[in-house]
């Protein structure tokens, strides 16, 4: 090999030695790893009749709620997304918070209050709980109008009922309004130890819930389980149908509960509505 | 014989140094076999001034270990392994906690911690030859994190032309381990090629009523691949070139859908030169990276959240004066890089140089000195620390022999107790903090050994001060923002930390025989300034522990030996004083009382022909189940049966 030849190619070698050398001191992994992800933005699609080109009523998208906090529920008026005129202002009304209250003594209807139960966490787990305290409060404050509720793996519909079907594709949906009406909707019940609203005695095993109605089938959508510890979360990605107080229907699907930064209960919701 | 020469290089410079110096010992105690970590030079087990504690292959392969944590708990006294907070695998050895514990590979650094420990599941045993144990501050030749001992993982070199094993493991749990290693040997090349798969599936713990503290209910199990080849070249006489390269990945399902990834990629280059009869220098390049991730199942995201990566270039030159002893003159380069969500900022980096000296006199037959002395140099808030060290030696007769040492050990405050800055749950904010000092300790060791026939004793005592122990402090709120607690780092005050050991070692016979190891370990809580005890996340030794060996080999013929060994272990019970609310420390502080265990393994290991070996065991077999999981409880839920096979295909 000539001189200069091999010269560059030392040269060569060199400098890739030093290139691999200079990467070597951050890392050589890093082009395995992604990204994290922003935060997802709610998606509002407006359905068209394929054969006329003409626009529907019926929307369909994705919303992002953030419904980490122990303490809050936040409202979600589907009514209000599906009519132009208040979409915007509905869409931006998701993130607000409705705080649990934890003051009070209205119990105009129910027994609304914050009960104290020792669940038994690190034993047999959650289904094993001893009741400590009760505290009234104020019944549970809610917008005007509102479709369904969520409060992290909680959720309330707004005098409702709520279906699970067996579909894992919204799109695939074909029910007529005859068939809807016709399927066997699960109401809210009310319940004092499924709405964990305060954590501040956790490591001591003692959790504070709130007294209040949620859906069952609704909420099984995600469930937690102790044990083990921590908690697991279990994502059931079933279509669920969703019967409004005023007789409408909508489709309803948790496609993720965990927000890019691993948050646990930031729930992206697949929407379609009216049916 | 080129090849010889240069795979026994290490052993030649110990006869430079010895010379003629024979003794007929009984093998038994591996009393010949070469150790080089107490000196960074091979001497023979018998004459190494350092007492040094080794657990040979024979040893690795009765106890049938998975990894170094498995071994470690199984052979030595006073090693214990419970859970951290998040049930990360916390080691206390002899009342040193894992970031006082140096780990090395073939005498380089890890990369990576969880809560202060190294990732024990990637030290896998399926390539290790064997593993050299030095109790005691050894700062001077290792530098940082070896105020409490080092342990340093020699893995196997190719002795054969070629050899290929594979084997397998299964138990409780879906319990899988699964190993291949393959190595050639030639005249100037060698290579060893190790792969090994290990599986346990989580499983949940039952708990007795009313638990005093805090326990856990369920184990999580992992899955872990690892993957290592070194290749050996002796290009000519005296000099040798060997190159290495792993990975090693664990996947951990505390949650179904973000399963947490470990990740390990090493690589290194060292050749080691003998200039003359009297003269050898080695230069090696280490990389080591360490990374944490998350995976995103439903959006198949995999992000990285910690990232640590190790560059050091070391050199090493040994200069042999004729039945005099060895001079070592080192020097060290090292890059340490950080990233990590929690601390403020990402990333941070440092530089670390050091340079150490060690002279070993060889001043007669029965006298031995080794001084050394080194320097290291942090260029983050540029700290630099000296470390001494001196060991004498003495023989007796042929039978006893005495070691003394002083050491100093130190442990530089790593990036993360500088700079972390995050929100742990809610509860408290964790708080790094830039001006910490080092902490520094001094220890004395003295040890007896007795070999005569059958009997092998040794008996250790040591003490330790230690001064400015890098810790969390009390949870505390701070003027303006009184209800949010804060967790700060910060320099304790002095504490000690001594005890003794006693291991009596028989072998009646080539059949027979038995280990009995026994530690004490007293160990002081440290205080912080205002004299009040912290609380430590991590719990003290146990004062009283014992493990014992009894292994018994029969042939009935040719083609079958069965080798038949009982494992046991013993760890007193132990008082803490604790938080009795971690929300409101006013309530002040109480006394939690953690049980005493005895676990005890049955292995049968049945050789059949030259090839074929099948294991059955039954690990626990008193089948103890604790009635509370404390964190430091033993992580079993009852006797569980161990199936095994391994076969050497190269001698079928």
């Amino acid at each position: 090999m000539p001189v200069n030849g091999m010269g560059r190619h030392l040269t060569g070698i060199l400098l890739g030695a030093t290139a691999i050398l200079f990467e070597a001191c951050t890392g050589l992994f890093g082009g395995l790893y992604d990204e994290p992800e922003e935060t997802p933005k709610p998606v509002i699609i407006t359905e068209k009749d394929t054969k006329s080109d003409t626009l529907l009523h019926t929307v369909s998208g994705l919303l992002y709620i953030d419904a980490s906090s122990w303490k809050d529920w936040y409202y979600i008026d589907l009514q209000a997304i599906a009519n132009p005129q208040t979409r915007e202002q509905a869409v931006t009304q998701i993130g607000q918070p409705y705080p649990i209250p934890t003051t009070g003594d209205d119990k105009a209807d129910r027994d609304y209050g914050i009960y104290t139960y020792w669940f038994d966490v690190w034993g047999k787990g959650i289904n094993v709980y001893e009741f400590r305290q009760f505290k009234a409060t104020s019944a549970q404050p809610s917008p005007d109008s509102w479709s369904l509720a969520v409060h992290r793996n909680n959720v309330r519909t707004n005098d409702g009922g709520v279906y699970e079907t067996q579909l894992t594709n919204i799109d695939q949906l074909s029910m007529q309004k005859e068939e809807l009406k016709a399927l066997p909707f699960t109401t809210d019940e009310w319940t004092k130890n499924a709405v964990w609203a305060d954590d501040s005695q956790m490591l001591n095993s003692l959790i504070g819930c709130q007294g209040i109605s949620i859906n069952p089938v609704l909420s099984s959508w995600l469930r937690l389980d102790i044990p083990p510890m921590p908690p697991a979360f279990t994502h059931n990605n079933h279509v669920f149908i969703l019967r409004n107080n005023d007789g409408t229907f909508a489709a309803l699907q948790l496609t993720n509960y965990i927000s890019p930064s691993g948050i646990k209960c930031c729930l992206t919701i697949q929407y379609k509505y009216p049916l | 014989m080129k090849h010889r020469i240069c795979l026994l290089l290490a052993l030649t410079l110990a006869q430079t140094v010895w010379g003629q110096h024979e003794e007929k010992l009984d093998t038994a105690f591996n009393l010949h076999e070469l150790v080089v970590t107490g000196t960074r030079t091979p001497k023979l087990l018998k004459d190494t001034p350092v007492q040094t504690r080794l657990i040979s292959s024979d040893d690795i392969h009765k106890a049938d270990a998975t990894n170094v944590q498995d071994l470690l708990q199984t052979e030595l006294p006073g090693v214990e392994f419970s859970y951290a907070m998040d049930q990360q695998t916390h080691l206390n050895f002899a009342g040193f906690s894992g970031q006082s514990i140096l780990f090395l590979v073939d005498g380089e650094r890890l990369a990576g911690e969880t809560m202060d420990d190294v990732d024990f599941q990637r030290l896998t045993m399926n390539n290790v030859e064997r593993i050299e144990i030095i109790r005691g501050a050894s700062s001077a030749l290792y530098g940082s994190n070896a105020g409490g001992g080092v342990i340093n993982i020699i893995t196997k070199e190719a002795s054969r032309p070629w050899t290929l094993n594979v084997n397998s493991r299964l138990s409780r749990h879906n319990s899988q381990r699964y190993g291949v290693s393959f190595s050639t040997h030639g005249q100037h090349a060698s290579n060893n090629l190790d792969f090994s798969y290990n599986g346990i599936d989580n499983y949940n713990v039952n708990n007795g009523p009313n638990p005093q503290t805090r326990v856990f209910s369920t184990v999580y199990g992992d899955k872990t691949f690892h993957i290592t080849d070194k290749v050996t070249l002796c290009p000519w006489d005296g000099f040798r070139l060997t190159g290495q390269a792993g990975y090693f990945i664990r996947t951990l399902s505390r949650t179904t859908d973000i399963p947490e990834r470990y990740r390990d990629f090493n690589g290194r280059l060292s050749a080691l030169w003998k200039m003359t009869e009297k003269d050898h220098v080695e230069l090696s390049y280490n990389f080591d990276e360490y990374d944490k991730s998350d995976y995103y199942k439903l959006t198949r995201h995999d992000i990285c959240n910690y990232s640590n990566v190790e560059n050091s270039v070391r050199g090493v030159w040994n200069h042999s004066f004729v039945n005099t002893g060895i001079l070592t003159i080192g020097v060290e380069y090292l890059h340490d890089y950080l990233f990590n969500t929690n601390l403020d900022g990402h990333t941070r980096e440092q530089d670390c140089f050091d340079i150490f000296t060690q002279m070993d006199w060889i001043i007669s037959p029965r006298w031995e000195m080794v001084s050394a002395l080194r320097y290291d140099y942090f260029s983050d808030v540029y700290h630099s620390q000296i470390t001494p060290k001196l060991t004498v030696r003495y023989k007796t007769n042929d039978h006893l022999t005495l070691r003394m040492s002083y050491g100093m050990g130190f442990r530089a405050p790593t990036l993360k107790e500088k700079y972390y800055n995050f929100d742990m749950a809610g509860i408290w904010i964790v708080e790094g903090n830039a001006q910490l000092r080092p902490e520094t300790s001094h220890n004395l060791n003295a040890s007896a050994e007795w070999t005569k026939g059958r009997y092998n004793i040794t008996a250790t005592v040591y003490h330790n001060s230690v001064a400015n122990k890098l810790s969390t402090g009390l949870p505390h709120s701070k003027t303006g923002n009184s209800e949010q607690l804060f967790l700060e780092y910060l320099n304790l005050d002095n504490f000690t930390v001594y005890g003794a050991e006693a291991t009596f070692h028989v072998r009646w016979d080539k059949h027979f025989g038995t280990r009995m190891s026994y530690a004490y370990t007293k160990e002081s809580i440290a205080k912080d300034e205002s004299g009040l005890t912290v609380n430590s996340q991590y719990l003290p030794a146990r004062q009283h522990t014992l493990t014992t060996r009894i292994d018994w080999q029969h042939q009935l013929n040719k083609r079958y030996e069965l080798n038949v060994t009982l494992h046991g272990r013993f760890h007193s019970s132990v008082d803490n004083r604790e938080y009795a609310d971690y929300y409101d420390i006013s309530k002040g502080i109480r006394c939690i009382h953690y049980p005493a265990y005895t676990l005890w393994k049955l292995s049968t290991a049945h050789h059949i022909g030259k090839a074929i070996t099948l294991t059955l065991a039954i690990d626990n077999i008193l089948n103890y189940r604790p009635k509370y999981y404390y964190l430091n409880a033993p992580i079993t839920d009852g006797a569980s049966l161990q199936a095994g096979i391994a076969i050497d295909l190269d001698r079928l």
